[in-house]
């Protein structure tokens, strides 16, 4: 679905991997019947290949491309290192749910309890980036931690939500040095169409995931 | 006895030194069943290592600093690396030693291993609310209830495949670490929640011939005599069983 940030994590790596694909998009307001049949959670992302083999869950799908394409590697070699990644995965795993509820709020009750918890979770990797003294999560290049966490990032900027990272300056410039990244900015949302999308799910409109076509 | 078989480490307790070259330590309890995942990929695999145990209700000041909230389990080798997150710990022990490979080689089939732990996912928690729930006195129908569909979702995915193991025909990664939340089934006074499943009755039967599940294998006294004490907030609980 255009807007998953999930879906977003494999179509980076689709396209930072040069990998040939296509892409069917599902309603995941009114989910085909066939669909449980490909995952049974129903849910995006999933890859199949052409021996019907399926492989779901966003990190999951992630991993296997990389290992399954040549190219170059997303994850690093090194076993610490790899580990390190995974991590640091484990430690943003708060951040999703809380900016979905951050933004399931934002027109109703106050939400300074989500914003402040987000603020500690941003904090967290700011720390991380702060110890390591590189741009990127995983080093001195743009790596897989980078892309699986990246989509919600990109939130933060087609809604104007900047300000979220302004106390975290070493994840401020790790969001400027991925926008220059060629897979993120050719995958970048349309702001508007973002915005569209967003208004019409959060009142479960069927025709959400299909606005701007 | 097996080699984790030390005092756990508790508050005022020094730091212990930096890892010998040539082995990898491991922070555990001895009851842990997160920590006893890890415990199984280091005795499948061989590989040389030392435990330090942590007393949970007591902890070290200085185990802070191996893991901020001080969890377990955490490897440390002897370049310092820390690594936490028993399944990252595993996947890491896999990666970083040779000889066995626990996890396929087929990324295919590596990826429909990490799928199969994501069905697992709500085993660890169910289980241990059932125990608790038990300990406390009061009945535990409807988490069995929901113990039990986890399990027949298990049991669909072994009749599908029709293999004993979870990965195959041969023991491997996604089976050890499915494991200790059904070594622990019998003690936690659950083990009738696999009655309706004879596929998971013939993959646990198999599991308990694997000579490093045997190897491993908590002797039910002494887990019940940690489970009285660990229930009664006694904070020696973690050492029972030991001698002196």
């Amino acid at each position: 679905m255009r807007f998953c940030p999930f879906a977003k994590r494999t179509l980076l790596v689709l396209k930072a991997k040069g990998i040939g694909h296509e892409v069917i998009n599902i309603n995941l307001k009114n989910k085909p019947e066939w669909f449980f049949k490909k995952n049974p959670f129903g849910l995006v992302p999933v890859l199949e290949n052409s021996q019907g083999q399926v492989i779901y869950e966003s990190a999951i799908t992630c991993e296997y491309l990389d290992e399954a394409y040549p190219g170059k590697k997303l994850l690093p070699d090194d076993p610490y290192e790899k580990a390190c990644q995974k991590m640091v995965f484990e430690l943003f795993s708060k951040v999703p749910p809380l900016l979905l509820s951050f933004l399931r709020r934002q027109n109703k009750e106050d939400c300074s309890g989500v914003k402040e918890e987000l603020h500690k979770e941003f904090s967290k990797l700011e720390e991380v980036l702060t110890n390591k003294k590189t741009t990127f999560f995983g080093g001195s290049s743009l790596s897989m931690i980078d892309y699986l966490i990246w989509p919600w990032f990109e939130w933060l900027i087609t809604l104007e939500l900047n300000e979220y990272v302004d106390h975290t300056p070493n994840l401020k410039l790790w969001m400027e040095a991925m926008m220059k990244d060629p897979a993120v900015s050719s995958l970048f949302i349309d702001p508007k169409a973002f915005r569209g999308f967003l208004d019409l799910y959060l009142q479960n409109n069927l025709e959400a995931c299909d606005y701007g076509l | 006895m097996t080699d984790d078989a030390t005092r756990t480490l508790g508050k005022g307790s020094a730091p212990p030194g930096p890892v010998p070259e040539g082995l990898i330590r491991l922070y555990s309890m001895r009851f842990c069943p997160y920590a006893h995942r890890t415990r199984l990929v280091l005795q499948a695999k061989g590989i040389r290592h030392e435990v330090i145990n942590i007393n949970l209700r007591n902890k070290p000041e200085w185990y802070f600093t191996k893991h901020p909230f001080g969890h377990i389990p955490v490897l440390e080798n002897s370049k310092g690396q820390l690594i936490y997150e028993s399944v990252i710990a595993c996947e890491y022990l896999d990666d970083a030693y040779p000889g066995r490979k626990l996890y396929p080689y087929d990324c295919y089939e590596r990826a429909r291993q990490k799928m199969l732990l994501e069905l697992f996912y709500k085993v660890p928690h169910l289980t241990k609310e059932c125990l608790v729930t038990l300990r406390c006195g009061r009945g535990c129908a409807d988490l069995k209830l929901a113990l039990r569909q986890e399990f027949c979702n298990l049991e669909e995915i072994l009749g599908y495949q029709n293999t004993i193991f979870f990965g195959g025909d041969c023991i491997s990664m996604i089976d050890y670490l499915f494991w200790p939340w059904f070594e622990r089934l019998d003690v936690y006074g659950i083990a009738d929640c696999v009655n309706h499943t004879p596929a998971l009755r013939l993959w646990i039967a198999a599991m308990k011939q694997d000579p490093t599940v045997c190897a491993l294998l908590i002797d039910k006294n002494i887990f019940l005599g940690f489970l009285n004490l660990y229930f009664q907030n006694n904070p020696d609980a973690f050492d029972y069983g030991l001698s002196c």
